[in-house]
């Protein structure tokens, strides 16, 4: 099934993508983020916060936005 | 503001930013293409004069122009790709009013409520208070300027306005370590930041902004958190802790060691800038300490002045004596010998 992803990581990100049917967020986090702490990110499903075994739907619309970015100075 | 109809208004002006942006993005492409017909136009001049120069076998003439040829095919080749890839950049669908809405009401969920300036056509969240390290900067407003979205590629569009102001001693325009005159640098999220606005995701943009300033990187600030608090020298600007400060008493401000001296006669502290180098010893001393030699007018610690007189003055004064008093001495001499003629 489709989900729309949105990956506010990097150079940002936003496509659908397949997932398997039953594909819960974490699994999902696990699968495109790995590597990466959960925590250090801001995870959204339809724009509303929700628990890591809630299970995807169809055209669900999932955005991961990190919560530490490093700025700079020019 | 959790008034439905204000929200759908201000996704309107949103709607219309968002359509100019995208405007904007055509006409720089359209530009560029104008550019590149002028250059293929210059081309054709430069291909004409080379057929000119070989049909009357003028091999000088044809060198020349084909060098000249050369020059512009080099900035076809530069031109062109980008002109191409331009051309290429994927373009997004203005959003939908619905969308717009939905983004706006769950920007007042992430950050509390936001708010709408209509003379500036500014949305504004607000961040909850920031201290990173020990160093407390307070709560900054974020205001994304609507009215400037189409120059995205060029300048920032939106501000970084501190609530609570605490910023750097050495740089009051520095209110945060990567804020620099409401200016954030946006570091590794630049890229996330302009796709989240051309795609008129609001709530990522603002939480991507919240994710730079809440979190401090060492490697590039403005200043850095080490340097925040302090007193910055008023001579170079660099930031002091209360117990390496020192105070000129004649301008009344605070140096570093390293714009301080003292006195070599009162041994009094002064500032660099409120001492003065005596003219003969080359050492420091305040304006209480100084005079003016009377002889030559040169400026001198009072250790060095001698009765108003300077050390080469005198030098010179005691010189002089002498030559006077061996020339009185020969004189007498010469008298005593030469006998007298009457």
């Amino acid at each position: 099934m489709k989900v729309m992803y949105i990956n506010n990581d990097g150079g940002g990100f936003a496509d659908y993508i397949n997932v398997s049917e039953g594909t819960t967020v974490e699994k999902f986090f696990c699968e495109n983020m790995s590597g990466r702490e959960a925590q250090d990110y801001l995870i959204r499903v339809n724009r509303q916060p929700v628990p890591k075994d809630y299970v995807l739907q169809e055209n669900d619309r999932v955005t991961i936005t990190p919560t530490k970015i490093e700025g700079a100075a020019v | 503001m959790k008034d439905m109809k204000k929200l759908i208004q201000i996704a309107n002006i949103v709607q219309t930013a968002l359509v100019n942006l995208h405007k904007s993005q055509y006409l720089q492409l359209l530009k560029q293409i104008r550019d590149l017909s002028s250059l293929l136009k210059r081309l054709s001049i430069e291909a004409k004069k080379l057929g000119f120069a070989l049909s009357r076998d003028w091999s000088l003439a044809a060198d020349r122009c084909s060098h000249a040829l050369t020059s512009v095919l080099d900035e076809l080749a530069y031109v062109s790709p980008r002109i191409l890839q331009r051309s290429k950049d994927p373009r997004h669908d203005v959003p939908k009013l619905a969308f717009l809405v939905q983004e706006l009401q769950q920007l007042q969920l992430e950050f509390g409520q936001i708010a709408f300036s209509k003379e500036n056509k500014s949305i504004s969240v607000t961040t909850e208070s920031i201290a990173l390290g020990d160093v407390y900067l307070g709560p900054f407003s974020i205001e994304l300027q609507l009215d400037r979205l189409p120059e995205l590629y060029h300048h920032s569009v939106y501000r970084i306005v501190a609530l609570e102001p605490h910023p750097a001693a050495c740089d009051i325009r520095v209110t945060h370590p990567h804020v620099s005159d409401e200016k954030l640098c946006e570091g590794d999220g630049c890229l996330a930041i302009r796709k989240a606005l051309e795609q008129g995701r609001l709530c990522d943009f603002f939480s991507l902004v919240n994710s730079i300033l809440t979190n401090y990187n060492s490697g590039s600030p403005y200043v850095s958190l080490d340097n925040w608090e302090g007193t910055a020298c008023y001579e170079c600007g660099y930031t002091m802790s209360s117990d390496d400060i020192w105070h000129c008493s004649y301008c009344d401000y605070d140096y570093c060691e390293e714009c301080i001296t003292s006195c070599i006669c009162c041994q009094e502290i002064v500032c660099t800038g409120c001492s003065v180098e005596c003219e003969y010893c080359g050492d420091k001393a305040c304006h209480n300490c100084l005079g003016k030699c009377s002889e030559c007018d040169s400026t001198c610690c009072i250790k060095c002045l001698e009765n108003d007189i300077c050390p080469s003055c005198k030098e010179e004064m005691e010189t002089q004596n002498e030559d006077q008093e061996q020339t009185k001495q020969e004189s007498q001499e010469h008298n005593l010998q030469t006998p007298s003629t009457s």
